[in-house]
């Protein structure tokens, strides 16, 4: 197991490093430069070496970049150019909103997807199996913010049940009732990666169904309940656990999209107004701490199997 | 049951192709026949819901919800086509390159999975924001860029496994350059899973387009694209939520047809290949 930890370790390392560098080289291929960009069209080009001096842009690329890692290892993701605050502070102040949001749609991924895959797999080609396949189907093919929308057309706008928009925080304000304004958004977001998880607890479902201990736990005259929570379920965790951690690239994704329908305060939207405004160091900063947390999180995963499943230890 | 299931399978690709057919028809012959010119402004019917002179209804100019869906086919599937041509123009000969060498793959493989760390649509956004304006040929690349590496992937993956083949020892033996062999026995045989990953790249990438349209960071607004129309009606999304209801319709409709041809054309081409991908 230890081996298996370092190993690991150090691949996760790398990827960081690398996560590192590409943004770096990204930044590099803006055309013209940061510091007339932040000044504008009005200033004078002694202006634009002044701050190309603080900044350290005068100086050769490589001591540029040798600075960059050596302030991302420090926590320093430099200073918004609209907000003129560091990017780091900024994102934390929106991460309640999407950590929150991810929360609720992951709820929705897993408390539609899992009963739904194995209903299906217990009895295959059957209507509901056919029915569900179908969901799942479609559900892959609509764009998540398409679903918002319509969302939030019928239960905002027509039946008055839900709020449309906007979001106060709940840590600020101590009101659990805020929750309520991430109901439509978590479910729109939720909806399209439920349906991959419903497959995938499907198919890995099916393939454990098969196996002798299952029909031995029958013979023992078990319950039907037991047979497939404590026998089947737990074998068929691992592929279910990697389609849930692959979800979170996914759900980003949407994020970004459902948290601008939805007028939520997120990360996603900060990208989105960042992206417009020309806000590059915000840009750059929001996508080193994504990729960084998907890093981290496929490492996570990559232990948890290994805690499922003993035989990927000695792999 | 398992007969029914196939069938429903096969006739849910047939009428998936029937799609497609009617789509690319659309895409190449929509302004010959549209019923109305997509960019006409008709201030006295604005807002109008579904009828029969305009069955999709308008939008906020008044302008006909219907033609400019189906104009909007053309921007969607030359941008699709576009994407898919640059993930594989990119992808295969790097996948297959780092797939028959081992030490360049080892390097090329590491910097595709810390691309792939970024999620697609937050690359796509700071590559458009990198290159600064909105306009086809940026979306082209920065969605193009996203789906690059995916394709790398699927073909080094597959390279891997046919390089391991007694053909390409024979002809290794036989004395074969190692172009020969790249080119005549490798890249040949990885025709299948190219294709089908092919198809998903278009269905991915153009819901991926219709995102960035939406968020206002794609295409200019003044062509008409399902994403921008979607886009503009949202302030009317309680008023006249048929604005964004027919052009997420021809969306869903579109990436769920390649869905099932690349999953019918998966099962068909390599049931091996269905937990690569």
């Amino acid at each position: 197991m230890f081996s298996f930890i370092v190993r690991r370790s150090v691949g996760m390392v790398v990827s960081v490093l690398l996560v590192v560098t590409i943004t770096f080289i990204l930044m590099q291929l803006i055309p013209g430069d940061p510091a007339s960009v932040l000044l504008g069209p009005n200033a004078t080009p002694e202006q634009i070496e002044a701050l190309k001096r603080t900044w350290g842009l005068d100086r050769p690329i490589v001591v540029q970049f040798y600075k960059y890692f050596a302030n991302f290892f420090r926590g320093n993701l430099g200073e918004s150019i609209f907000f003129r605050q560091p990017v780091l502070r900024i994102i934390g102040q929106r991460a309640e909103t999407s950590v929150f949001l991810g929360i609720m749609a992951l709820l929705v991924v897993v408390g539609l997807g899992l009963p739904a895959g194995v209903m299906a797999a217990i009895r295959p080609n059957s209507w509901l199996d056919n029915s569900l396949l179908l969901v799942a189907l479609a559900g892959a093919s609509i764009p998540s913010f398409w679903l918002g929308l319509m969302l939030m057309a019928v239960f905002a706008g027509k039946l008055h049940l839900l709020p449309s928009s906007g979001y106060t925080s709940v840590i600020a304000t101590g009101n659990i009732a805020n929750l309520k304004n991430l109901i439509l958004p978590a479910f729109a977001l939720g909806f399209v990666n439920a349906a991959l998880v419903a497959r995938t607890a499907r198919s890995s479902m099916l393939d454990v169904l098969r196996a002798d201990y299952i029909t031995t736990a029958r013979a023992k005259g078990l319950r039907d309940s037991t047979i497939i929570l404590k026998h089947a379920l737990r074998n068929a965790a691992i592929p279910i656990t990697t389609v849930v951690s692959f979800t979170f690239a996914s759900l980003v994704s949407g994020a970004v999209v459902t948290e601008n329908v939805f007028a939520l305060p997120g990360v996603g939207s900060l990208i989105v107004q960042s992206v417009l405004k020309r806000d590059y160091p915000m840009i750059q900063g929001i996508m080193l701490v994504v990729a960084v947390l998907y890093v981290v999180i496929n490492f996570v995963t990559d232990l948890t199997y290994a805690f499922l499943d003993p035989r990927i230890r000695y792999r | 049951m398992r007969l029914a299931r196939t069938l429903l399978r096969r006739k849910a690709v047939l009428f998936a192709l029937l799609v497609l057919g009617a789509l690319l028809i659309v895409a190449a012959f929509s302004p010959l026949f549209v019923p109305y010119d997509p960019d006409a402004l008709n201030l006295t019917g604005r807002l109008q819901p579904p009828n029969l002179t305009h069955p999709f209804g308008t939008d906020h100019f008044g302008r006909d919800i219907l033609s400019r869906t189906l104009v909007g086919t053309r921007v969607t599937f030359i941008l699709g086509l576009s994407i898919s041509a640059f993930a594989l123009v990119f992808g295969v000969p790097i996948g297959v390159l780092s797939g028959y060498y081992d030490r360049l793959g080892m390097v090329v493989m590491r910097v595709i999975d810390a691309l792939m760390a970024f999620p697609a649509i937050i690359l796509a956004l700071a590559l458009m924001a990198i290159m600064g304006k909105p306009g086809m040929v940026n979306v082209i690349i920065a969605v193009g860029m996203v789906w690059a590496p995916r394709m790398v992937r699927v073909v080094y993956s597959s390279t891997l496994s046919v390089r391991e083949n007694t053909y390409v020892e024979a002809a290794r033996a036989l004395g074969a350059s190692s172009w020969r062999i790249l080119l005549r026995h490798i890249t040949i045989n990885l025709l299948s899973p190219v294709i089908v990953q092919a198809t998903f790249t278009f269905a991915f990438s153009i819901m991926e387009v219709a995102a960035l349209n939406f968020l206002g960071v794609g295409v200019p607004p003044y062509v008409p694209t399902w994403g921008g129309m979607m886009n503009e009606g949202r302030t009317y999304i309680n008023r006249a939520p048929w604005i964004i209801f027919f052009p997420g319709v021809f969306l869903a409709i579109s990436v769920l047809s390649f869905n099932l041809v690349g999953d019918a054309l998966r099962d068909r081409l390599d049931p091996k290949l269905r937990n690569v991908v």
